[in-house]
């Protein structure tokens, strides 16, 4: 068993929804997995004792609410990984990983200042980019209009759907082939 | 008092009591011990490197808990990515680190790439390599002027400034500008390397490796430096993983990590040079590792010098102003010299990005600050705060 097919095995122990394999060097991942928000903590921590790091923590909106995806790098080897999970837009809240990942509290921070999201658990929440007194909505918002699915995105490699609710939000094959446009 | 009735997603917030200050300020007083002095460092403190501001609680000469606050120098880049074209966006990238901003043209121009399918011609590659090697060398050097400075020596950043001069002039030639530099093209680059860069390049090698001598029986061997430096901040590997800090805050705290060996990129798979480790993991350790990188930068400029193939330096059908990415996702990082560059693009298949987030290594770097500098003097924080190597427009984005 390598280390990724022991982060998948504790993932699927996790409950994660989805799990994907990559091409390296089209997606610059090599795993990456979908779980439901309450799984997040427990599939972070065992990336915390793989050894690995957080990189960063980038939200997008889709049409289906808002998607975080939280970048892993293990100084060792193995290579990128990332954790995603869905929150609707009636409530954007995640757990905050800031307990596990120290570093992760700025990144959450600047996710709250740009989303509007949440981070239950975060020990600091104010403002961390954006001035104090910012009076607007946050400014990496989209107009609903311009939201695309989920599914037009091609973010699951080659997936292993474990949830059969998230096999239509993926669509089928998963990595749209051709130009959309 | 005024400026707590914003709408935050955190919900209005109401602190007790009258304090005086800003927002930050109020904050940080609110949960001061009596007895205590909080201290204000910055935004406009020599010591802070341009715009970072650093709060911290002081009992006498030692830092009970230190804060940095950011967002003075934020620009909102990743939107700004979101409603540009990627050619568009690329002169942003320049202006994200300015001191090594072919590292960033390099991470944009590579996630594109990479979404696109596009592989830029050899000698397209051999340039990239060459001129972002080069610009980390004149980013080191102004951070090692910087670096003694805010220690008390006025004198080195003098000599660095004198060698980065040098590498600004080989620099223009090729990039065109001086300090925020857009080089790099979707499947190529801008320009190509004429005689006089190469012949300039080909001199400075050996200058500047007869320079270093000099520094450091001027600089690094001084007994006064040592003292501010040996043993103070150590900063492990731990701390980096929990703090995601990467660079040579990494390779100080021992981890061989340097994306240009472990993931590689371009043509760094045909350089031969070593990672800088096995070096102590305090701040003297941080200053051995960046001066040890200038010399393996210097190795690598050499090695693309000599080995730089001819051909084209764009690829054969370049992307036009109509060009539309495939839909997909990707994530791609290059070694800066603050550590990991990383851009994270997503495209729906239309003209701009869907989504571009970009990952700074300083902004990572300095999350750690705060437990460095725990129960240290305030001079050691400063040296401390050196040590991270900070580009503030980098972290603020």
């Amino acid at each position: 068993m390598t280390v990724l097919d022991n982060l998948a095995a504790d993932w699927k122990k996790c409950g994660a929804c989805v799990v994907s394999r990559h091409d390296f060097r089209k997606d610059g991942l090599t795993l990456s997995a979908v779980t439901p928000t309450k799984a997040l903590k427990a599939a972070a921590e065992a990336l915390l004792r793989a050894g690995y790091a957080l990189l960063d923590v980038s939200v997008m909106e889709v049409r289906e609410g808002f998607l975080a995806t939280y970048h892993f790098d293990s100084f060792a080897e193995a290579g990128r990984t990332a954790l995603r999970t869905l929150v609707p837009f009636e409530a954007p809240e995640l757990p905050s990983l800031s307990g596990l990942f120290q570093g992760a509290e700025w990144h959450e921070r600047e996710c709250s200042d740009f989303f509007g999201v949440r981070f239950f658990g975060n020990p600091n929440p104010v403002p961390l980019l954006l001035p104090d007194d910012f009076d607007g909505p946050p400014p990496l918002r989209k107009d609903p209009a311009a939201l695309a699915p989920l599914s037009a995105l091609g973010l699951f490699g080659v997936p292993e759907i474990l949830d059969p609710a998230w096999a239509e939000l993926i669509g089928p094959g998963g990595r749209p082939k051709g130009d959309r446009a | 008092m005024s400026g707590l009735g914003f709408i935050n997603p955190f919900g209005v917030r109401e602190l007790p009591g009258t304090t005086t200050g800003d927002f930050y300020t109020a904050n940080f007083a609110q949960k001061a011990q009596p007895g205590r002095v909080i201290l204000n460092l910055g935004p406009q403190h020599p010591s802070t490197h341009g715009v970072l501001r650093i709060l911290a609680e002081m009992e006498g000469e030692y830092v009970w808990r230190a804060e940095p606050v950011l967002g003075y120098l934020h620009r909102m880049h990743e939107r700004m990515a979101e409603v540009k074209t990627p050619q568009q966006f690329l002169p942003n990238m320049g202006r994200v680190d300015y001191l090594h901003p072919l590292a960033w043209n390099w991470a944009y121009v590579g996630a594109v790439e990479k979404l696109a399918g596009l592989e830029p011609p050899e000698r397209a590659q051999w340039l990239r390599t060459l001129s972002c090697e080069l610009n980390r060398i004149s980013s080191h050097l102004l951070w090692w002027g910087a670096f003694v400075m805010d220690l008390g020596g006025v004198t080195p950043i003098l000599y660095a400034f004198e060698e980065r001069e040098k590498i600004n002039d080989i620099l223009q030639i090729i990039t065109g500008s001086r300090l925020t530099m857009s080089y790099f093209r979707l499947g190529g680059v801008c320009a190509d390397a004429d005689d006089r860069f190469l012949a300039l390049t080909r001199e400075f090698v050996p200058y500047l490796r007869e320079r270093l001598k000099m520094y450091r029986g001027l600089v690094t061997d001084n007994v006064i430096l040592r003292r501010r430096l040996e043993g103070v901040g150590p900063i492990d590997v731990d701390m980096c993983r929990r703090y995601g800090a990467t660079g040579p805050v990494l390779r100080a705290a021992g981890s061989p990590n340097d994306l240009r060996r472990d993931v590689p990129y371009g043509t760094y798979p045909q350089h031969d040079f070593w990672p800088a480790t096995g070096f102590p993991d305090d701040c003297f350790g941080r200053y051995l590792v960046r001066l040890a990188e200038i010399e393996s930068s210097l190795d690598i400029v050499e090695q693309a010098v000599r080995g730089l193939p001819p051909g084209p330096i764009m690829v054969d059908k370049p992307p036009k102003a109509n060009f539309k990415m495939p839909a997909g996702e990707t994530y791609f990082a290059v070694e800066g010299a603050r550590g990991q560059v990383g851009v994270h693009l997503v495209s729906d298949g239309g003209k701009n990005p869907y989504r571009v987030k970009l990952r700074a290594p300083g902004f990572s770097n300095l999350s750690l600050f705060a437990e460095a500098a725990q129960g240290t003097l305030l001079a050691d924080a400063v040296a401390i705060l050196g040590s991270l190597d900070l580009v503030i427009p980098e972290i603020d984005r």
